[in-house]
């Protein structure tokens, strides 16, 4: 009976487990097929053509990289501070669960509530205007909460003795931060980057209402009015015109270019992972 | 400071610090002349919320000897270890100290007359110069020399050639340079447990405490290995207190220059008896597995067939 229980599960885990790597693989393999045809040297590096879905996508792509690269620079200080302060220097319970409680509910925030708040905030009590900076902040904010969860769990995790043992000769608490539990958790704050900056790369809702149009933008100058052109924004677009051939393969590769930039962010992390699990493993 | 010391030490005690040869069986070290006081503590307290883990607390520890502190477990050795450096401080939620534990000459002085638990003492300036050994090798993922001067180079500006200096003063004094001089940028991970818990104290060692405080650093390692720390303890001993926690008792009579005996009554632990070497009753309570529960009982010389089983 016991024996049998243990196949059921065993089987039920393996269906689950085969079904989500399933849903994964129609997708990814849709996108590929569908996407590699349109795809070429010129997609890649020319700018967007003076009609609907032609053209490049290097603009596309370089305000995603920017719109990611700002979200990633804005949250990191932020997981890391909220991390730390939860796992590490709230000493009494009850502070530390309330800032679980705030990383918590702002994790559960949807995406175009951040979106608005950012419109009302940054784009027009700052008048910045559609800006790469304004989505930047709001993709930002959006992700912090996946870094932090991320990064509290490897600091809670991480050995007391090696704390003891740091503290033991005398450092600081804030040396002990950056000597040892900083340096030994970085594999956390990478997967919950990674996490965090694919969603952000593919989130349209908040950079609708801070960063993106759809045509007309090149490489900023400045930071007010000086929105990006974006793929999760270009492909939402092209979605709702489908009737359009050309512009259907448009969406294809740019959907293709998106998902190489998500699978390009965590192969670049991997030998850091790696190597960051292997010390924690051997350390 | 000092009569607070000799009033800890018990009768036998107060004939003064002798210099004893080792009894018959340990003749490999030499004894040591005890120095001044450099951590005393009276009348302390520890409690855990509701809880006392030790009460009513007087010892004291000198320059220049080996200390053991012996007891059943959970009579609160590892704590009192950790009162003396306040790393009580840091458990959660942290232990809560009264009473006074004075330090003589560390700190350049700076502390002298104070308790260490005054308000405006830098617990972390303490630590600093109070080095501590875990009962497992902890290593930060590095290589050898950076795990040496980890604590040295958080508190000191060092040039090349002086970092080089104090990594060999260090790793001499843990009798690792001869293994590891070859190879101080591999990963120290690399090395045998033994060498590992030596690496551990060399890093201690290289921040230059005037106390070393050894929470059982042999309890990890085989019997070669747990040799080769014992041998150390004495040497380290003879410029600095060493104050080592074991579970050993064959362990304590080879290194100690005094035994420590820390009791449980009524479920509070305390300091039930200080025996120095030399003293008839050292190397009886050294043979004796029953460790007094009681401050005014001292544990009872086994019988003959009985310590022969025990010690054998």
């Amino acid at each position: 009976m016991r024996r049998a229980a243990d196949r059921l599960f065993r089987v039920a885990t393996g269906a689950c487990a085969v079904a989500a790597c399933a849903v994964l693989v129609g997708i990814v393999g849709t996108i590929l097929w569908k996407g590699l045809p349109a795809l070429d040297w010129d997609l890649l590096t020319a700018a967007a053509g003076e009609t609907f879905g032609t053209g490049g996508l290097a603009y596309q792509i370089l305000g995603t990289l920017l719109l990611v690269a700002t979200a990633f620079a804005v949250a990191t200080p932020l997981a890391v501070g909220l991390a730390l302060a939860q796992a590490s220097y709230f000493v009494r319970r009850s502070a530390r669960e309330r800032v679980r409680l705030l990383v918590q509910t702002l994790n559960g925030v949807p995406s175009v509530v951040l979106g608005i708040l950012g419109f009302v905030v940054l784009v027009r009590y700052f008048a910045w205007g559609k800006s790469w900076l304004a989505g930047g902040l709001v993709l930002g904010v959006m992700i912090a909460p996946t870094m932090t969860v991320a990064l509290a769990e490897r600091v809670e995790a991480l050995p007391r003795r090696y704390l003891d043992a740091a503290r033991g000769l005398g450092l600081t608490r804030g040396q002990t931060v950056r000597s040892v539990v900083l340096p030994q958790t970085r594999s956390g704050l990478v997967s919950g980057a990674l996490l965090g900056l694919a969603r952000a790369a593919g989130e349209t809702a908040p950079l609708l209402f801070t960063a993106a149009v759809f045509s007309g933008a090149t490489i900023p100058g400045g930071i007010r009015e000086s929105p990006v052109l974006a793929l999760p924004y270009h492909v939402f677009v092209l979605a709702q015109d489908t009737a359009d051939a050309a512009a259907r393969a448009h969406l294809w590769a740019a959907a293709f270019v998106l998902l190489a930039i998500v699978l390009g962010l965590a192969l670049a992390a991997l030998p850091l992972r790696l190597r960051s699990s292997e010390e924690a493993r051997h350390g | 400071m000092a009569d607070a010391a000799e009033q800890v030490l018990a009768p036998d005690a107060r004939r003064g610090a002798r210099t004893d040869a080792r009894s018959a069986s340990d003749t490999s070290v030499v004894r040591r002349a005890a120095g001044e006081t450099v951590i005393e503590l009276s009348d302390v307290r520890v409690e855990a919320r509701e809880r006392v883990l030790l009460d009513g607390v007087d010892l004291a520890v000198r320059r220049g000897e080996v200390l053991t502190l012996i007891g059943p477990s959970g009579a609160g050795k590892s704590t009192l270890l950790k009162v003396m450096n306040r790393m009580v401080e840091l458990e959660s939620p942290p232990l809560r100290v009264t009473g006074s534990v004075r330090l003589g000459g560390c700190l350049d002085g700076r502390l002298d007359g104070r308790s260490i638990y005054e308000p405006g003492v830098d617990a972390d300036d303490l630590r600093r110069s109070i080095g501590i050994l875990f009962q497992q090798p902890v290593l930060f993922p590095a290589s050898i020399r950076d795990n040496v001067l980890f604590g040295a180079l958080h508190h000191e500006r060092l040039s090349r050639p002086a970092r080089r200096e104090r990594l060999e003063k260090a790793l001499r004094e843990a009798a690792l340079w001869d293994e590891v001089h070859h190879r101080l940028d591999e990963p120290a991970a690399n090395l045998s447990v033994g060498q590992q818990q030596r690496l551990c104290l060399a890093r201690a060692l290289a921040v230059e405490p005037g106390i070393l405080l050894m929470d059982e650093p042999t309890s990890a390692l085989d019997r070669s290995a747990a040799a080769a720390i014992e041998a150390l303890i004495g040497r380290l001993a003879e410029e600095r207190a060493v104050v080592v926690v074991t579970h050993d008792l064959d362990q304590a009579r080879r290194i100690a220059d005094r035994i420590a005996c820390v009791c449980v009554e009524d479920g509070r632990g305390h300091v039930g008896e200080v025996v120095r070497r030399g003293d008839p009753f050292f190397d009886r309570l050294c043979r004796d597995t029953v460790i007094a529960t009681s401050r005014d009982e001292r544990p009872r010389p086994a019988r003959s067939d009985e310590s022969e089983e025990q010690t054998g």
